[in-house]
């Protein structure tokens, strides 16, 4: 055991060992192995860690979900302080120690002297928000329900029924409700199935306010929070009275921006992705539009139109019973298959990649409607190089990246996350030479890539020779797909979880899976590897993704 | 360390050093619920019977009493595999007896840490506490934790996140 934490038999708690320091000693796969799971299976035998389980004094602790809705304030800041207690054994942790105490009374004693109790939500919400189910039932049982019951009954049976609903929002009401608790944000949901969701406001980058239909008739607003890193908005606060939620907004971005080591989430936001009003960058690569065109027209939906068109003409000379309508069907089905491709073609058309000065890319594209977004290379979060099976012949690929954008900042660009092209089509060449501006040190020629292992093809056997996954130096990638090659690269720095997983068969054959999670888009997948190294690389990934976000 | 064969094993559950378990009570939750799907559905068939007298009834309802008795030998297993631990810098949660899992989530990638309790859970006096990150694939709800367990650890991770926060 070359582990320099705890051992097994020291109480310390889990923070306390390393899954960091990527030092390249042999121990590390076991070190690694001991730490994810050496021991046999006795559910809850043994003693917890007695630094963490002093938290756990139920005196300490009433609850907040089984408890009266009132009380909640009052138990969250009883449950600061063995927070506080259970940090300060860690080195890391007490930072946090120190601030948090502290904070609970400063943030409530800024927002309501006295003890914050839990703002409730304005009560026409339940209403607002099932009025809509409301209205499907109503229209669904009308005219039966007329016809069957007749007027009086009918009125009477939705009275009830609006009496039930009134009932129920008043429940709810009860249990809905906002609060400031030291630099959280609570939003507490549901009747039955209740939920605290708790905000983080170092994490808020931005908050709107947005009035649907019905809310803007009651005079209510909806505030939809925007997390650092988040592929959409998140936790809606819905509803308040406009007032409120404008001042609620106000407070809290006053509080995001006064967290410590934190941008103003104001000056961030405008900072981050503000298209420069800077001389247009000078193209550094155009796709060619007739590589455009051919490529589009060695899809499946393209290929397979001549078929459908020799169909329909044999239809129309052998069969009579083949009416109009069904050949104008027809005819709209090819039409639609075709559809996707032709807007492509006119979607990547005129596609021009550019490099501005502080290093972002600008791509532009588009025939009827242009398009243009420029893409911060510390914003992709993944990057995606496809070898349709069609386009192999020609060498073609596709390079699509996922990018965590800004809503609103251009026009046209309206969700967070979206998938863009990078290249529509190009050659290896082309492609190997224009990935790095967007994930710096991917060579598509070199990518040391390891093959998985012979167990591996009892589960996949087409694809074990496709199967590829490794370490680049800045990012991991994946290989997987047998006639729809797809590689896939996620920079270090971009990982938001890794997971490992293993199914009863893999188990059997010494294998497991790594996941790599990535914000707006698919995790990289490394399926069947040897479970030795399947823990190694999660290890390693962890401590590269810890590096990496410290050093960015 | 105990096993014999440390490798096979990395993603074997089971109390290691650091590992907290979950409640036992996430077992009989999980068998409360299967039961009272089972009781519905199988009292479904049998009013059904009683009144169409289809002789494939009862056949389905055997088959059903089967069925989850299965699910409940999985689910109980399932349940009794959860195992989290609190790490310097991410928190590991894992689970599954099947098909295992192991999630690693750092605190600076957390977005917002939830914590739920459904009426049978309250019943059995447990919460769910979900850790989200950007990524809609992360998976790190720990279910079945004592309500103030489940408290205290949705304010060390709001704690920690605070100090590892950061943007993309």
């Amino acid at each position: 055991m070359t582990e320099p934490g705890p051992s097994g038999t020291t109480p310390a708690p889990p923070g306390g060992t390393s899954l960091g320091s990527p030092a390249d000693d042999p121990g590390r796969v076991q070190d690694a192995t001991a730490r994810f799971g050496d021991l046999r299976d006795a559910p809850g035998g043994t003693a917890r860690p007695d630094s963490l389980s002093d938290a756990q004094d139920p005196t300490a602790h009433p609850d907040d979900l089984n408890g009266a809705p009132a009380a909640t304030a009052h138990s969250d800041d009883l449950s600061g302080a063995p927070a506080a207690t259970a940090h300060s054994d860690d080195p890391s942790g007490a930072r946090g120690a120190t601030a948090r105490p502290g904070e609970p009374g400063g943030g409530r004693g800024g927002a309501a002297a006295g003890g914050e109790p839990r703002t409730r939500l304005h009560p026409l919400t339940p209403v607002l928000k099932s009025v809509r189910t409301l209205a499907l039932i109503v229209a669904a049982v009308s005219w039966r329900g007329l016809q069957n019951l007749g007027p009086a009954h009918y009125a009477e049976a939705l009275l009830a029924l609006l009496v039930l609903v009134l009932l129920y929002s008043a429940l709810a009401w009860r249990f809905t409700g906002y609060e400031v608790v030291g630099r959280e944000l609570r939003v507490h949901e549901g009747v039955l199935s209740r939920r605290v969701r708790a905000v983080p406001l170092e994490r808020l980058q931005s908050i709107e306010v947005v009035q649907p239909l019905l809310a803007r008739l009651a005079g209510l607003a909806e505030l939809r929070l925007d997390m650092a890193g988040g592929a959409k908005s998140e936790a809606p606060l819905a509803f308040l009275p406009l007032a409120e939620a404008t001042a609620l907004r106000a407070r809290l971005l006053a509080m995001a921006a006064a967290a410590p080591g934190h941008p103003p989430a104001a000056a961030a936001s405008s900072s981050a992705d503000e298209p420069a009003a800077e001389a247009e960058p000078a193209d550094v690569f155009r796709v060619d539009n007739t590589d455009v065109l051919r490529s589009q027209l060695l899809t499946p939906p393209v290929m397979f139109t001549p078929l459908a068109v020799l169909f329909i003409v044999g239809q129309l000379m052998f069969n009579s019973d083949f009416g109009i309508f069904a050949l104008a069907s027809m005819v709209t089905a090819v039409a639609g298959t075709v559809g996707a491709p032709a807007m492509r073609v006119l979607n990547f058309w005129n596609f021009r990649l550019g490099l501005a000065a502080d290093g972002r890319l600008r791509i532009r594209h588009g025939l009827l409607e242009t398009r243009s977004q420029l893409v911060a290379p510390h914003r992709v979060q993944s990057l995606t190089v496809t070898w349709p099976l069609l386009w192999r012949a020609k060498g073609w690929l596709r390079v699509t990246l996922a990018v965590a954008g800004q809503r609103g900042r251009e026009p046209g660009q309206e969700s967070r996350a979206e998938t863009d092209r990078l290249l529509p089509v190009a050659t290896v060449d082309t492609a190997r030479s224009l990935i790095p501006l967007a994930v710096p040190g991917v060579d598509l020629l070199a990518l040391p890539l390891v093959p998985v292992p012979a167990a591996a093809g009892w589960l996949a056997p087409l694809r074990r020779q496709v199967l590829r996954a490794g370490l680049l130096d800045g990012a991991f990638a994946s290989v997987d797909g047998l006639a729809t090659r797809v590689l896939t690269v996620v920079p270090y720095a971009r990982i938001q979880s890794v997971r490992l997983r293993q199914g009863p068969l893999q188990r059997r054959l010494g294998l497991a899976t790594v996941l790599v999670d990535v914000a707006g888009g698919a995790p990289a997948t490394a399926a069947h590897r040897e479970l030795a190294q399947a823990v190694a690389w999660a290890d390693e990934l962890t401590a590269r993704a810890r590096a990496a976000r410290e050093a960015g | 360390m105990t096993s014999g064969n440390p490798v096979t094993s990395a993603l074997d559950p089971g109390p290691q050093r650091g590992w907290h378990p979950v409640s036992p009570r996430l077992a009989w939750l999980e068998l409360t619920r299967i039961a009272i799907d089972t009781a519905l559905l199988v009292g479904a068939c049998g009013v059904a019977w009683s009144f169409l007298g289809y002789r494939w009834l009862p056949v389905a309802a055997v088959a059903l009493l089967a069925l989850n008795t299965f699910r409940a030998v999985v689910s109980v297993r399932a349940a009794r595999s959860y195992g989290y631990a609190e790490r310097e810098r991410d928190l590991l949660v894992r689970h599954g007896r099947m098909v295992r899992h192991l999630s690693i989530v750092p605190y600076a990638r957390m977005q917002f840490v939830d914590v739920t309790a459904g009426p049978l859970e309250r019943m059995f006096g447990l919460a769910t506490v979900q850790l989200h990150t950007a990524a809609a694939a992360s998976d790190a709800t720990v279910p079945g934790l004592a309500p103030a367990e489940a408290v205290r650890l949705r304010d060390r991770l709001a704690a920690l996140g605070e100090n590892a926060g950061e943007g993309l």
